[in-house]
């Protein structure tokens, strides 16, 4: 990255406006405010034992999980694929493929690809595959370029959320941003252990993640929840404006 | 900052209920918007909507308490996570240090997702005039940039244009055939603007959300425009009030339960982004730089006034437009300027003055179903409340708009029920002199007293009757049933 | 009726019944009277204060508002025919009050004691047969400050259904404002209008020949409306419904 001159200070500086803002409040000192629900600054055993319990239930309530995220994904007009068929879930992936009609597909580099081995199905159907992992010969703008020629977007989920029938992704290495978005039909696979109950769940989860990585979230967090939509012109709705207007999820369960 | 015309408050509302085409729109929206709200509420139950709106009020209140010290915090947390936060005090600040970001980086072409904010301060008009081509991208700010207006609705901006409208504009604009396929619209808006994501070297974006625990920031949409402006261009630029922040992560949840519900009845909005500074080394893609931009522009005179500053917890879901008998007649335009509605109605005057915008507070008629449906329970008919007070009271010059008349009405008003003897008194002498206006009961038209002929342009008004209750009730009721033919 | 010490009830009449449509007044007090109500006038009322309180003259509002705490202060219960007047006297007077404690504890003495006409009917008096016939088709108009504030949503519509001959018709989206609103009615009175005719074709839509409300500032507008635009549906108060018409057809006065 090139040096550029230093842009931090641009605007009012920031002791002033916050000054400004406290003597709005009546105030001329700052104040450590006592913590709404939860210290900030929690410590990693206490979260570590929350996240831990959490798993645990989690894990016992797996197969009623598994049966909400798919009503409630349903509902959100995903098409959902349940199986607990490796092969199962390859035939829906290239049957996917094969109705679609593309001839190009990238896919996201995370483990879920290894346990199930798409790469091969897929391209025996002679659908030339992307996989957008991250080494010289493909980052940067090739990246980019190879994804927007992809009719399908394959991409792992870093959570399920029954609640509200999201998959969750957290674009980092070898998980580009542009996967799930820019080709015009987007499939998830989901495996069990991917599923959670609630948002508070994800967040419980990424801000013990936060801790661990000693204060960093990584830079990007989606919740994905169905195609998407707008509804602009005369209230009517319309599927896939900018992002994906067909999405699928295989759902290993 | 954005045209402000809101002096034109009575004119402009009266245009707006003679155009068909926007009360039928408006109709559609609003009730549309209205139901899917009521029954995303009734999934989760009446009770847990309480519980939901009652946590989502509390982490408002703390977090503006504290608002100095989040603020703090999540300067630190972006800048920690390699983004910089630049702060402005006004709209021309504000647009300055975004037009120095784009010159010091040689910015051609930039992309924007919906963003109240960059609205409020007119920010494509200061780009463009420091030669940043600028695309808005969600389709309804997309339509509204493309003819040249402003938003009319919080959420649906282009609400006030039909589809015709929309199919006509595209084909001046753009040269694409007419059309009658909504369907067609949107692929035409996403294959030019497409075009203009993959060359666009500046994202800009505003925030629902700022979580300070962690320095991220959250959108909430449902096109993916915003995931493209935040993902595509190699700098990402959000900017947003500083009002925004709320403490943690966790508290996050919440609010992303009530603001989708509350806008348009989804259980959760097609896509949640979270941007936590620039792309890391080891990410696939994302923007090299990430700048946060806080605005105060008036919000801190909100914040020091305790009477109004709980209009700072509103989280824009319009779900008081929806609901608004007085924005359902008239639309957005009217208010005269960004923030329309209930809402708008006290935000406006907060930030372009209130004598400026004194015709806002009075344009409702206090029913108080915006407060019903706030999902943060904000209490807006008490609001408007105050600032009537001040217009009519205020001994502030730049707050007292009340006019010789008024208060000599409102004076003789007073003073008349003051005095019960007089009153009676006045009775007996409207009794005469509305003799040569009354027949059949009602009072005439042709009445010369504008309060009375604004009455009665539209509707009738009962003559005053041959007695008062209080003179019956003086005489015995008994025997008054008979005096009433 | 069963066997109780004798309610006394203190009459808030309200300044657009006592000016505009004094047979409302005496209507309330002949139904309060009818269920065995002591009731009494006290003479020197007259205005609540809210056209003021919602223009922003707050100041002179609270001359007048204090006035109905000296009128009242000896009330058992303050019988309200409004449920716009009776949310300003309950509720509107704690804020009006806000920053005197004294007279905001005497605000807040009399709230305890304000009911709205129909709420006190049932909450107070309990009323089972209410022995009144008004043969129509009615539909029901709640003012906005009887639902929001008040909080009275059930009651008017419970005593409607026990009025013989009366047929109640819903109203079509109920809970939306007519566009009365006080002043707003005359200073904005083109949005106001708007909103009337909303409300009218509800009305309509119902095929109802009468509209009940609890508030006449709201009947006055919507009536107004209807008469002006020729049709024949006729408003009433719901204390001269509760009261009834005369067993012998005669027509009722009015």
């Amino acid at each position: 990255m090139v040096e550029k001159q230093n842009l931090t200070s641009l605007g009012v500086p920031k002791d002033d406006f916050l000054d400004h803002v406290r003597r709005s409040l009546g105030r001329t000192h700052p104040v450590v405010p006592p913590p709404l629900h939860l210290p900030l600054t929690e410590n990693l055993a206490d979260l570590e034992g929350r996240a831990a319990a959490a798993r645990e239930r989690l894990e016992e309530t797996r197969g009623e999980l598994a049966d909400r995220f798919e009503g409630t994904a349903r509902a959100r007009n995903w098409n959902v694929f349940r199986t607990s068929s490796a092969e199962e879930s390859i035939g829906y992936i290239t049957q996917l493929a094969g109705r679609l009609g593309i001839s190009r597909a990238a896919r996201a580099d995370q483990p879920v690809f290894g346990e199930l081995g798409v790469d091969s199905a897929l391209r025996n159907t002679g659908v030339e595959l992307f996989v957008a992992a991250h080494d010289e010969s493909t980052s940067g703008p090739r990246v980019r370029d190879r994804i927007i020629e992809s009719g399908l977007g394959i991409t792992g989920a870093d959570y399920a959320v029954a609640e509200t029938g999201s998959v969750v992704v957290v674009p980092r290495q070898g998980l580009s941003r542009l996967v799930s978005l820019v080709p015009p039909v987007h499939l998830a696979i989901v495996r069990p252990k991917d599923l959670v109950e609630s948002i508070d769940d994800v967040f419980l989860f990424r801000r013990l993640e936060y801790l661990r990585n000693g204060g960093d979230m990584g830079s990007y967090l989606n919740f994905i929840t169905g195609p998407s939509r707008t509804a602009d012109i005369e209230m009517k709705l319309v599927v896939g404006v900018h992002g994906p207007r067909e999405v699928h999820l295989v759902l290993l369960a | 900052m954005a045209e402000v015309k809101t002096r034109e408050f009575v004119s402009a509302s009266d245009s707006a209920m003679k155009d068909a085409s926007l009360r039928r729109a408006l109709r559609q929206v609003g009730g549309g918007f209205n139901e899917a709200r009521l029954e995303a509420i009734e999934e989760v139950s009446w009770e847990t909507w309480e519980e939901w709106r009652e946590e989502a009020r509390r982490t408002k209140i703390h977090a503006l308490e504290n608002l100095d010290y989040y603020l703090e915090l999540l300067h630190d947390r972006v800048t920690a996570a390699g983004g910089h936060v630049h702060f402005a005090r006004d709209a021309s600040q504000a647009n300055s240090i975004v037009a120095e970001i784009a010159r010091s980086r040689n910015v051609k072409i930039a992309t924007k997702s919906k963003s109240m904010v960059s609205e409020e301060l007119d920010l494509n008009q200061s780009l463009e005039a420091n030669g940043v081509e600028v695309y808005e991208t969600d389709l309804g700010e997309y339509i509204i940039q493309l003819a040249g207006e402003t938003p009319s609705h919080l959420v649906a901006p282009a609400l006030h244009k039909t589809k015709e409208q929309v199919s006509e504009l595209f084909h001046q604009e753009l040269g694409v055939p007419l059309t009658d396929d909504i369907e067609e619209m949107a692929r035409v808006a996403r294959r030019v603007l497409r075009e203009k994501f993959l060359s666009a070297d500046l994202g800009i974006s505003g925030a629902n959300f700022l979580v300070a625990e962690t320095g991220t920031l959250v959108i909430i949409t449902n096109e993916g425009n915003g995931r493209l402006c935040t993902s595509a261009p190699r700098i990402h630029i959000g900017i947003t009030g500083m009002e925004k922040v709320i403490p943690s992560l966790q508290d996050l949840a919440v609010f992303l339960r009530l603001l989708p519900r509350s806008a348009t009845g989804q259980r959760l909005t097609s896509y949640v982004s979270m941007v936590t500074g620039p792309r890391r080394n080891d990410d696939e893609d994302g923007p090299e730089e990430f700048h946060l931009v806080l605005v105060d522009n008036g919000r801190s005179r909100l914040l020091a006034d305790p009477d109004l500053r709980e209009a700072l917890y509103c989280i824009r879901c319009g779900a008081c437009l929806n609901i608004c008998p007085v924005y359902g007649k008239i639309g957005g335009h009217a208010y005269g300027w960004v923030y329309p509605g209930p809402i708008g109605a006290i935000v406006s005057p907060a930030l372009v003055g209130l004598k400026e915008a004194k015709d806002l507070p009075h344009a409702s008629s206090l029913c108080g179903a915006c407060r019903e449906v706030c999902p943060i329970r904000i209490n807006i008919p008490r609001m408007l409340l105050h600032l009537r007070h001040r217009l009519a009271e205020s001994p502030l010059e730049t707050e007292n708009a009340t006019t010789t008349g008024e208060r000599q009405a409102a004076q003789a008003y007073s003073w008349l029920m003051s005095n019960p003897a007089a009153l009676s008194a006045a009775a007996k002498v409207g009794r005469l002199v509305q003799k040569p206006f009354v027949s059949g009961g009602k009072v005439s038209k042709r009445v010369p007293l504008p309060l009375v002929s604004k009455w009665t342009g539209g509707r009738d008004l009962p003559a005053l009757p041959r007695q008062t209750f209080r003179e019956m009730w003086a005489q015995g009721l008994e025997s008054v049933a008979e005096l009433r033919e | 009726m069963t066997q109780r010490d004798e309610i006394h009830a203190s009459l808030f009449v309200t300044c657009i019944i006592d000016q505009l449509y004094p047979q409302v007044g005496v209507s309330a007090v002949k139904v309060l009277r009818k269920h065995g109500v002591v009731v009494d006038f006290p003479e020197d009322q007259t205005c609540c204060g809210q056209p003021l309180y919602n223009s922003g003259f707050t100041q002179k509002a609270r001359q007048l508002a204090t006035r109905v705490l000296d009128s009242f202060s000896l009330s058992d219960y303050v019988v309200v025919p409004s449920g716009s007047c009776a949310a300003m006297l309950k509720v509107f007077y704690l804020e009006l009050f806000a920053g005197d404690s004294e007279l905001q504890e005497r605000a807040a003495e009399l709230a305890g004691k304000v009911y709205e006409f129909s709420e006190f009917l049932v909450k107070v008096l309990d009323v089972g047969d209410l022995g009144s016939r008004f043969p129509a088709k009615a539909t029901f108009h709640s003012g906005c400050h009887l639902l929001r504030e008040m909080e009275v949503r059930q009651e008017p519509l419970s005593l409607l259904g026990r009025v013989e001959g009366l047929e109640l018709a819903p109203l079509p989206q109920a809970d939306t404002c007519c566009g009365f609103g006080g002043t707003f009615s005359v200073k904005y009175p083109h949005i106001s209008q708007g909103m009337m005719d909303d409300k009218v074709s509800n009305v309509l839509s119902t095929g109802a020949d009468l509209l009940v409300s609890c508030d006449m500032s709201c009947l006055m507008h919507i009536g107004g409306g209807l008469s002006r635009q020729g049709h024949q549906v006729d408003v009433r108060h719901i204390a001269e419904v509760l009261e009834g018409l005369p067993e012998e057809g005669g027509q009722r006065l009015g």
